[in-house]
């Protein structure tokens, strides 16, 4: 009767180290990701401390800086901006001491769900609604770009990459290196002045023609803004697709240069299987993370294509907002970006270990 | 083998900074009696003439005078934001990759965390608060924000290198800390130092370009951007006075790819995976 107890304990050990083995593959893997998943949210953190502290120990307050220039604009008009300021500082909390601000920041960030008070381009609606109301215009015309960019480089590369030794591909990499040390926004001033001013095929700004009503049911408006969309979009996708497509050809070269690939060939597989699955997905992966850095960068291009081009999307709104010393609105914009650069960052890190085996089984 | 690219970059780039050093002494002596680069000289927004080959700019100056007393203005703002950058990256990634340890891993999350972040609203923000702008103004703004790139590369390098078997020679030698780092490490650095600073220079050159654009730092000399920003926001491009915009943007990419093309040259030859790629052909 006593050994009934040990024999139970015996097997449930044995239990125990039979599933530990069976997870043990699996277990670099679950540590890769509790470990990414840590790091992302510290660096949320991190991002959101910075953001505060550059927008709050700057020199001036923004209300100040705002009222006294009304102050000078208006000669005379308008007087006691300085009173002014100060109901609204403390209405808006911000006669309280820093590290009090700053936890009432971090609260209404990331608890009151991206919260940052009203904005003042608009004036009495939340810089929440003023940002996520833009927001659609940028990701419809640049993030879809880049997507297009990625899509078009990514296949292009790899073509260029599997024919390096054809002597007319090396015009095609002189082309695209050409098109991806030129900035964007000169690509799309060229554009403009070609197409727009000089032949006259495509309207040069504006999301829509001017005289429309936005009225996303009635098919001509929809044409209307695609037609005001293509010089943006194509200006966007020659100048990274070429950047992708130059990363993804140097990428199937060193791949093309490994052991495995002669392997293959001397097992007698096709070329064509070789391309797709030796060298293609082998060299696919550092790309998928040059699109979520590209994607999460997009704000950065944005800021000067949207001026450009007139778009109301989020870098217009930033310039904008810059104008009239708006923080709230400029502040959420670059927290919004800079959140999705590390959740973009976070995904591509969180595919990676199903894309790849090495990364899966490593321990680091 | 005479490498193509290596001549076409050192070709380009050395006709850019010859017109730099060399135009604002020659082009006087095309408008006798008057000074093309003085504000109101001319009407303002002429266009184009045998006279004013790409017009005149909104305040009234010869647009080619300009352009060319305009690259060494903008070399000014990216050789001061690149050095800055440059000192900052290397002394960081430097640290970070030769202490390593808890050092190394702090700097890494401080570097990533500065890459993540969008600089250009953050650099549009600083501007906010420049009360005048001049170009060592807009060099050293543009560097402070340039140098986590430069960091990161610089770590990775040196992370590498310190692991060479001379570096520990030199440790075994008793060397002091000083000397492994300027007489072991920094001399195999200083080729990918010398690279991301020319990198950087025309990098920040073509930032302060876009920025101008969207109307920033506008006040300061007429810098190749500065003239494109300018003359933008003049309605340069309905009125037709397009070289005002293309010809210094023309200049800046030209300089780009001088580099890149050096670059790439350098890469072929002292990357032995890409040296047999380019044999073989």
């Amino acid at each position: 009767m006593d050994s009934f107890p040990l024999r139970q304990k015996r097997s449930s050990s044995q239990n125990l180290s039979a599933l530990q083995a069976r997870l043990q593959p699996y277990l670099p893997t679950a540590k890769y990701i509790l470990k990414r998943i840590g790091i992302y949210f510290l660096t949320v953190l991190g991002a959101v401390t910075l953001a505060f502290i550059f927008f709050h120990l700057m020199p001036g307050d923004p209300l100040s800086i705002v009222f006294s220039q009304l102050e000078k604009t208006n000669l005379g008009r308008v007087t006691g901006g300085a009173e002014v300021a100060e109901a609204y500082k403390r209405l808006l909390g911000l006669d309280q001491p820093l590290p009090v601000q700053y936890l009432l920041f971090l609260r209404n960030v990331l608890i009151g769900g991206f919260d940052l008070g009203p904005s003042f381009v608009a004036f009495p609606t939340s810089t929440r609604d003023v940002i996520f109301r833009q927001l659609p215009w940028t990701i419809g015309y640049f993030t879809s770009a880049m997507l297009i960019a990625w899509l078009i480089g990514t296949t292009i590369g790899a073509l260029l990459g599997w024919l390096r030794r054809i002597g007319l591909t090396s015009v095609a990499v002189g082309i695209a290196t050409l098109l991806n040390i030129t900035p964007v926004y000169i690509i799309a001033i060229a554009a403009i002045i070609f197409f727009g001013y000089h032949l006259h095929w495509l309207p040069t700004g504006q999301p829509y023609d001017p005289g429309l009503t936005p009225n996303w049911g009635d098919i001509e408006f929809i044409k209307n803004v695609l037609r005001h969309a293509i010089m943006p979009i194509a200006s966007v996708v020659l100048v990274w697709g070429a950047s992708f497509s130059l990363g993804m050809r140097s990428l199937m070269i060193s791949v093309l240069g490994e052991d495995y690939l002669s392997y293959a060939k001397a097992k007698g597989l096709t070329p064509f299987m070789i391309l797709r699955d030796y060298a293609f997905r082998n060299a696919l992966l550092p790309q998928v993370t040059a699109l979520g850095i590209a994607l999460g960068n997009t704000i950065n291009g944005v800021l000067i294509l949207e001026a450009i081009f007139v778009v109301p999307g989020v870098g217009g709104l930033f310039v904008r907002a810059m104008a009239i010393h708006d923080f709230n609105v400029m502040q959420g914009v670059v927290l919004l970006s800079t959140v999705a650069v590390l959740t973009l960052s976070l995904i591509v890190d969180l595919l990676l270990p199903f894309l790849d085996p090495r990364i899966r089984r490593s321990n680091d | 083998m005479i490498n193509w690219k290596l001549l076409l970059g050192i070709l380009l780039l050395t006709i850019i900074l010859f017109t730099a050093a060399i135009g604002p002494m020659i082009t006087p002596s095309f408008f006798p009696g008057e000074d093309p680069a003085q504000v109101g000289s001319y009407p303002s927004l002429e266009s184009p003439s045998p006279q004013h080959p790409l017009g005149t700019d909104t305040l009234g100056r010869d647009a080619v005078v300009i352009i060319i007393n305009g690259i060494r203005l903008s070399l000014v703002i990216g050789v001061v934001g690149g050095i800055i950058s440059t000192l900052i990256g290397v002394t960081i990634g430097f640290i970070a990759g030769y202490v390593g340890k808890r050092t190394d891993t702090v700097l890494r999350v401080i570097i990533d965390m500065v890459l993540v972040i969008p600089v250009l609203p953050l650099l549009l923000l600083m501007s906010l608060y420049i009360p005048k702008w001049d170009v060592v103004t807009m060099g050293v703004l543009l560097g402070i924000f340039g140098w986590a790139f430069v960091a990161r590369t610089t770590r990775a390098q040196v992370l590498s290198l310190r692991e060479r078997s001379y570096v520990d020679l030199a440790r075994l030698n008793s060397e002091g800390t000083l000397e492994i780092i300027f007489e072991e490490l920094l001399p195999g650095l200083l080729p990918y130092i010398f690279l991301g600073l020319a990198g950087a220079m025309v990098g920040n050159m073509l930032i302060e370009a876009g920025l101008q654009l969207i109307g920033i730092g506008a006040g300061l000399p007429p810098t190749l951007g500065s003239i494109m920003g300018r003359a933008y926001g003049a309605g340069a491009l309905s009125l037709g006075l397009y070289g005002q915009i293309l010809v210094p943007a023309g200049i800046l990419v030209a300089m780009f790819l001088a580099l890149n093309l050096i670059n790439m040259a350098l890469e072929e030859r002292f990357n032995p995976r890409l040296r047999a790629f380019a044999e073989e052909r």
